[in-house]
């Protein structure tokens, strides 16, 4: 008997299971309830809703706002990512733009609403430093930066990453061949990244139409179907049909998303090699980016700049003088120090369990001798953990588990969150995983290990990078979503973010922002964690030193 | 005739290219020999314009091109991964420069370009349906095209197996000879340098080891370095073939031994 074979076997198995329980059970009993009628079964409730004006104009509202959200976002991802690449403005001051338009993603998104009430609204930060307010916020205008600012990280990313796969030498291929500047930008730039572009396009889109935080914070009297979704399972009417309905009609735009990308990936040019290229010198070019890069970097320091003040003044907007009280007085409600404590638990869980089962996914699709269907079964897991948007998630838990031992449990959040982010985690080992060497569990067999051995003493320690990137991405993602959770948190298992929905509530915005900053905190030393310990080499801590000292006398003697 | 003067070039305080001067005349033949890190692409980059250079000069035909941009210089390179734009097929990425400079080859040239390349049956087919030999083809084609002054390639003959590498290189040659083309050539391997080309440029951590005929080299080497690094590989594989066919020359069968 093959041993390798019943380890993973038991892998797939058990990853089957999960997911069968707590995927397919939840979405089968959703579909279920959606065409639950008093008559029986029927489409019924589909009926009622597809006829009811106000639904129709909500989801005609998500769908126009994101599309136009999605456009914008990504062509300032597009110009971002290729100025990164292709400009030569000093790398100190491209680190620099990187870290500010990478801020949100450590943030929770309903925050991104109250800032930007707080910096552009009537006693706002920026409509006090400019005199006047800028645009009407609550609505349509504050929804449309909000999610700018939501989207632009991941669409940014997509893009900075295609950058890197384009081969630069057709830059000069194109140049030396006589191309306009027009076309080279065309030929060199646009045209090899057509399908990270509608890549980027897509996940904004599907990010703002499912996101709960923004709308909920700002949305103002623009109703849009994240919101109306809560307000038909948690307002005052339950109504729990027609929630049912809305929360499947919600699938519709995130299956078709998925196909999309699944589609684009075709556009996509392969390139054998990734080559050197030096970036000729223009000023023109160069102070073009510069601003752009300034524009970019103010908007984000306008939105967020309110998040570090409101909490070290003592009354924003009218006593705005120096003090910790503020924070004091938050952090000595005791109710929200365990708050602090729950999130950091729940993410902490979350970021070690989910990894744990997505490597177990990943080696079976990438590195076992099951049959060709069990590996597809894998990525079909992960496919449809993408699809389903977190809300739709939180909605099939609420109607399965509602009186099982798990409602109001910190499982349930837990199981929730690592449904809601399997995805991206599990492609990221997966493709490490499929990149070693494929012979060293036939070599540590033969040099007598058993296969579980060979994992531990060499499968996963090279991998290490990749856990720490899982477990961050895990851990920072526990720690701001809301989405899902907003339905499952009961009071005893109230997280940071429900409980800054419920502060929202009592207009208590000074402790929102102060919940924030921990958030953020928290996350920045998660996140610089995890690195640190990614990056971890055989150099000792006094080498690393002395390296960096004579980085900065050799940058010394340059300027001399 | 190229010459070069005196050209430094250094990245962020690390010197790459120390000193290099020298003439090569036209048509002929030139291929840039070392190893890796030896400043032989940068040196490519910086006779291309793709690479400014720190200090001294490029004459092209009694003509300072040191501050002249690649596009204006007139020379034209095929990559060591041939570049060949993806989204287009064989024949569109041979005939992409004329869209630019409509008239540069006549038809009647670019039929003969695809004749003395045997291009003509993988013209329709996609880049990733040619073969590595067919890919150089098209690139080399596509190149000859512009009718470059000078013609670059990069490690032309590494992704290249066996038979196809010595077709390619007997085509550079004939290419050269034909349209009377200067070219230059990096390498890393002494075989493909000395056998290619009418001469060598060694170098060495920047600097020029040797710049001769390939016989004055094998003859009379000048440093150290092309003694222990190019010589000794030279003379490994000759007696390794030598052993192999059975027929070793007395003087050789006495150093193997």
């Amino acid at each position: 008997m093959n041993r390798k074979s019943f380890e993973l076997k038991f892998c797939f198995w058990f990853v089957c299971i999960a997911f069968a329980f707590f995927l397919g059970l939840p979405l089968a009993n959703l579909a279920y309830k959606s065409l639950q009628t008093d008559g029986g079964i029927g489409p019924g409730n589909y009926a009622a809703i597809l006829t009811d004006g106000e639904f129709l104009a909500a989801f005609r509202n998500s769908f126009v706002i994101s599309a136009l959200e999605a456009a914008i976002t990504t062509v300032l991802a597009f110009m971002l990512a290729y100025g990164l690449h292709l400009t030569r403005i000093p790398a100190r001051v491209k680190e620099c733009l990187q870290l500010v338009i990478m801020m949100p993603m450590f943030l929770p998104s309903i925050t991104y609403g109250f800032a930007v009430i707080y910096s552009f609204g009537k006693q706002g930060l920026v409509t006090q430093l400019v005199g006047t307010q800028l645009f009407p916020i609550y609505g349509f205008w504050g929804l449309l930066i909000s999610y700018i600012v939501y989207t632009l990280p991941p669409a940014f990313l997509v893009l900075y990453n295609a950058f890197y796969y384009i081969d630069k030498n057709f830059i000069t291929v194109s140049k030396i061949m006589g191309d306009s500047t027009l076309r080279t930008f065309w030929m060199t730039a646009v045209r090899p990244l057509l399908g990270s572009l509608m890549a980027a396009f897509i996940l904004s889109f599907f990010l703002s139409f499912t996101d709960f935080g923004i709308p909920v914070s700002i949305g103002g009297e623009y109703e849009v179907a994240a919101v109306m979704l809560y307000m038909k399972m948690m307002g005052a009417l339950p109504d729990f049909a027609s929630g049912s309905v809305i929360a499947m009609a919600m699938l519709v735009p995130s299956v078709v998303s998925v196909m999309l990308l699944r589609y684009m990936e075709r556009f996509n040019f392969r390139y054998n090699k990734i080559s050197k290229y030096e970036v000729q010198r223009s000023l023109t070019r160069d102070g073009a980016f510069g601003l752009f890069f300034a524009a970019v970097a103010l908007l984000f320091v306008a939105v967020f700049a309110i998040m570090f003040i409101v909490p070290f003044v003592k009354s924003w907007p009218y006593q705005p003088v120096f003090t910790l009280d503020t924070i004091k007085r938050v952090l000595s409600d005791n109710a929200l120090g365990d708050v602090y404590f729950n999130s950091v638990m729940v993410a902490g869980i979350t970021a070690v369990l989910g990894t744990v089962l997505c490597y177990a996914a990943a080696m079976v699709n990438a590195r076992s001798d099951l049959n060709k269907y069990c590996k597809i079964i894998m990525d079909v897991i992960a496919m449809v953990t993408n699809t389903v948007p977190g809300m739709v998630l939180g909605v099939a838990f609420i109607f399965i588990f509602s009186g099982t031992p798990l409602q109001s449990t910190f499982a349930i959040l837990i199981i929730a969150n690592i449904l809601h982010f399997f995805t991206t985690p599990y492609l990221m080992i997966k493709s490490s995983l499929a990149k070693m060497n494929e012979s060293w569990e036939t070599t540590g067999l033969l040099m007598g290990d058993t296969w579980l051995q060979t994992v531990i003493k060499v499968v996963i320690p090279n991998s290490r990078a990749t856990i720490c990137q899982m477990l961050s991405y895990f851990f920072v993602n526990a720690m701001v979503t809301i989405s899902a959770i907003v339905f499952l948190a009961g009071a005893r298992t109230m997280v940071i973010t429900t409980k800054i929905k419920e502060l929202q509530y009592f207009e208590k915005f000074d402790a929102v922002f102060v919940l924030s900053l921990l958030i953020f905190f928290t996350n920045v030393v998660a996140k610089t964690f995890f690195d640190m310990l990614a990056e971890q080499e055989e150099i000792p801590l006094y080498k690393k030193i002395k390296n960096l000292f004579k980085a900065k006398e050799n940058t010394h003697e340059k300027f001399c | 005739m190229l010459q070069l003067r005196n050209i430094h070039k250094a990245y962020d305080g690390k010197v790459i290219l120390d000193g290099i001067s020298l003439d090569i005349g036209d048509s002929e033949i030139v291929s840039i020999l070392g190893p890796s890190g030896s400043g032989k692409t940068t040196l490519l980059n910086a006779i291309l314009g793709l690479t400014e250079i720190d200090e001294g000069q490029i004459i092209f035909d009694g003509k300072d091109l040191t501050g002249v941009p690649m596009k204006d210089r007139g020379f034209n390179i095929v990559f060591q991964d041939y570049a060949l734009f993806p989204n287009l097929n064989a024949y569109e990425n041979m005939v992409y420069g004329l869209r630019n400079k409509p008239g540069i080859s006549s038809p009647a040239e670019v039929q003969e370009l695809i004749e003395l390349l045997g291009l003509k049956e993988h013209l329709n087919k996609r880049i990733d349906q040619l073969s590595g030999g067919q890919k150089q083809r098209v690139a080399l084609a596509r190149t000859l095209v512009m009718k470059p002054k000078i013609l670059l390639l990069d490690e032309p003959l590494s992704a290249l197996d066996g038979v196809i590498k010595e077709s390619i290189k007997e085509r550079i040659q004939l290419i050269a000879k034909q349209y009377n083309l200067t070219t230059i050539i990096v390498t890393h391997d002494p075989e493909e340098a000395l056998t290619l080309s009418d001469k060598v440029l060694i170098i060495n951590d920047g600097q020029i080891s040797q710049y001769d005929a390939p016989h004055a080299i094998v003859t009379a080497p000048r440093t150290q370095f092309v003694e222990r690094f190019i010589l000794s590989q030279l003379r490994i594989k000759r007696d390794n073939i030598f052993r192999l066919f059975g027929d070793m020359p007395a003087a050789v069968a006495g150093v193997a031994r």
